[in-house]
């Protein structure tokens, strides 16, 4: 048997064991996110397309499913969903700037080496396929933190209705400070895993610290991880604010509702 | 924003102004490092364009080629301060090749007539700083604990495998699992200090990250690792399988980290507010937000390791290469990281569960 099937079956098992129905659709929201990145890539082949706009719209429906069809819709999903989107729109710029002045795009000289039998210059634009992929590796982080904040925003507004909008703000702050730091870890952990081979392939080939730190490969994984960290830690005042500023505006107007 | 400023601390005005000197410090240096590099530096003043062709591949995919003529400052050595002319090529997708306009600063190939690699540790730097600073502002001090200890584990990780290819004797598993030890420990007491919700943790992270690693262990023999496919594992000078064990194991540590946290955290809060709270009132409320945290967990494993291969999925489709294929040459090591990690987050949920009620059961007993 395949291993990837094996350890499917294992996760599905133990998800539907541990997490009952929600754990059934938090297996399923995996997969169909999985076709989504695939979707995203086939859509990207076409030269005349913007892969940058591409991924956008691919994490639209990827923070969609993670969020509306795991946990339904409701205010809660709703404002991380329009938290993670509008920390997605801010980010990307600053990514395509620095991509394009670093020069992080296409492969680095240690990962063409593998795969000289194949023609790289193929009309697309590695520029925006770089950003694409920034954003991507980053969105299932930004979503995340989203949800950890609107969900328990909502709970200290109904348990405190008379807390100011500004107060209310702040509690969704500090909610944010606790889950900075557990979010970047568990994202530079990720990383670091998946590049242990690159790690051990610059101190076998004794790169000099001037050679790393100018290398492609080791900038474009670097870029990526800070920028995952910055994209945390923006999506926590954005997400505060769209949440204190929806919830007391609702207040208001349930009580203007009463008056009439 | 005069009020503004009266409201901040002392302490806040220092850390701020310390915090601009650093980073306006640290940029003027890296700007003028020239001098510390052995290869020559080329300070890009004027491009022309000199030919721009269209060319097709055996595929039907259309580039361009287009050949700049260079200028630029020599920047360091010998000949510094010299003009120097050579010829850049690339093509418009530019895979692996760069499109330099002036003011780009670039380190010059060998033979001096091409483009060697691009100076980016100015970019490095500068992100590291914007990563810091955004850290600083939305966390204050947890902030600036969170990135200390992301470079503590930086340090551990780079020293551990400075030992790891200095005695070839010590194999990368007993390695491995000993930065897990002191990574758990060090990041967890950073991040929630020296109490018993932190000792939980620790004690879930590592029973958990073990137990993955027995089910992952198992299914690779069970299998035979079939569908693995190690070659394509970039950035190999050694034996891929334990490279990859050992990449599985970090990868999902963070994941585990935080769900284990996040789990006896709220555990432990409970109980705070009520002492006398029921056991199965506890274990049903941890299983709840184990269920709400464990989709969006999975999530962000599967998107930090799929989205990386990209780009050499789009070179294996434009050259025609069949699905499967490009999908299990591609993606079958980034999915068994995705999966084993899933496995490690939801079975975490449970141990974090039943261990913070066995020392709750304890501080109950004590009352």
């Amino acid at each position: 048997m395949n291993v990837l099937v094996l350890l499917a079956i294992i996760l599905f098992i133990l998800m539907a064991w541990i997490g009952g129905m929600k754990g059934v659709r938090s297996f399923i929201a995996l997969f169909i996110n999985f076709i989504i990145v695939l979707m995203a890539v086939f859509v990207m082949n076409d030269p005349s397309g913007n892969p940058m706009i591409i991924a956008l719209i691919a994490c639209g429906f990827i923070s969609a499913v993670s969020l509306f069809f795991i946990n339904r819709v409701n205010n809660k999903t709703m404002l991380a969903f329009l938290a993670t989107i509008a920390t997605m729109v801010i980010l990307i710029s600053f990514i395509i700037i620095l991509t394009e002045q670093s020069m992080i795009y296409g492969l680095g000289e240690e990962e063409s080496g593998e795969i000289t039998t194949f023609n790289v210059h193929i009309g697309l634009n590695f520029v925006q396929i770089a950003t694409a992929v920034i954003i991507m590796s980053t969105i299932g982080a930004i979503v995340d933190t989203a949800i950890s904040i609107t969900s328990p925003m909502r709970e200290i507004h109904e348990q405190n209705p008379e807390l100011s909008r500004k107060d209310l703000f702040l509690a969704g702050i500090r909610i944010g400070r606790d889950i900075l730091g557990t979010s970047t870890n568990t994202l530079f952990f990720a990383f670091f895993g998946g590049y242990m081979g690159l790690l051990i392939w610059f101190k076998d080939l004794e790169y000099s610290i001037g050679d790393i730190i100018n290398a492609k490969v080791f900038n474009d994984e670097m870029l990526t991880i800070l920028i995952s960290g910055v994209g945390i830690a923006l999506v926590i005042p954005i997400a505060s604010l769209m949440s204190a500023y929806y919830l007391k505006k609702e207040k208001k107007d349930i009580i203007v509702d009463d008056k009439e | 924003m005069k009020t503004w400023l009266k409201k901040r601390t002392k302490a806040q005005i220092i850390t701020v102004c310390l915090l601009l000197t650093g980073f306006i410090a640290s940029m003027i240096f890296i700007n003028n490092n020239y001098e510390l590099y052995d290869r020559t530096i080329v300070h890009i003043t004027d491009i022309q364009e000199i030919s721009r062709e269209t060319q097709t591949d055996t595929h039907g995919n259309e580039d361009e080629r287009v050949i700049q003529q260079i200028e630029g400052e020599i920047k360091n050595g010998p000949d510094r301060g010299e003009i120097t002319t050579f010829h850049n090529e690339y093509t418009q997708s530019l895979a692996i090749d760069y499109e330099l306009s002036a003011g780009d600063e670039i380190f010059l190939a060998q033979d001096g007539e091409a483009t060697g690699d691009i100076k980016r540790d100015k970019y490095f730097v500068f992100v590291a700083w914007i990563f810091l600073m955004i850290l600083l502002a939305v966390g204050k001090s947890r902030g600036a604990l969170s990135a200390l200890s992301l470079l503590v584990n930086a340090v551990i990780l780079s020293f551990a495998l400075d030992i790891y290819i200095q005695n070839p004797s010590i194999s990368l598993s007993l390695i491995t699992l000993i930065s897990i030890i002191i990574f758990t420990i060090l990041s967890l007491l950073m991040a929630t200090g020296f109490n018993e919700k932190t000792y939980t943790a620790i004690l879930t992270t590592l029973l958990g990250t073990g137990l993955s690693l027995v089910i992952a262990y198992a299914a690779l023999q069970f299998t035979g690792e079939q569908g693995l496919r190690y070659e394509e594992m970039a950035f190999l000078t050694r034996n891929p399988q334990t490279i990859f064990m050992a990449g599985l194991l970090i990868g999902s540590l963070g994941a585990v980290m935080d769900v284990a946290i996040t789990l006896s955290a709220s555990m432990f809060e409970m109980y705070e507010k009520n002492n006398h709270i029921s056991l199965a009132t506890l274990k049903k409320a941890g299983y709840e937000i184990g269920k709400d945290i464990m989709g969006t967990m999975t999530n962000i494993l599967f998107f930090a390791y799929v989205s990386g291969s990209i780009p050499m999925l789009l070179i294996y489709f434009k050259n025609a290469a069949p699905f499967g294929f490009t999908v299990s040459m591609n993606l079958s090591l980034e999915l068994t990281r995705a999966l084993v990690g899933g496995i490690g987050i939801v079975l975490t949920i449970p141990i974090a569960i039943y261990l913070s009620i066995f020392f709750i059961r304890r501080k109950q007993a004590r009352l």
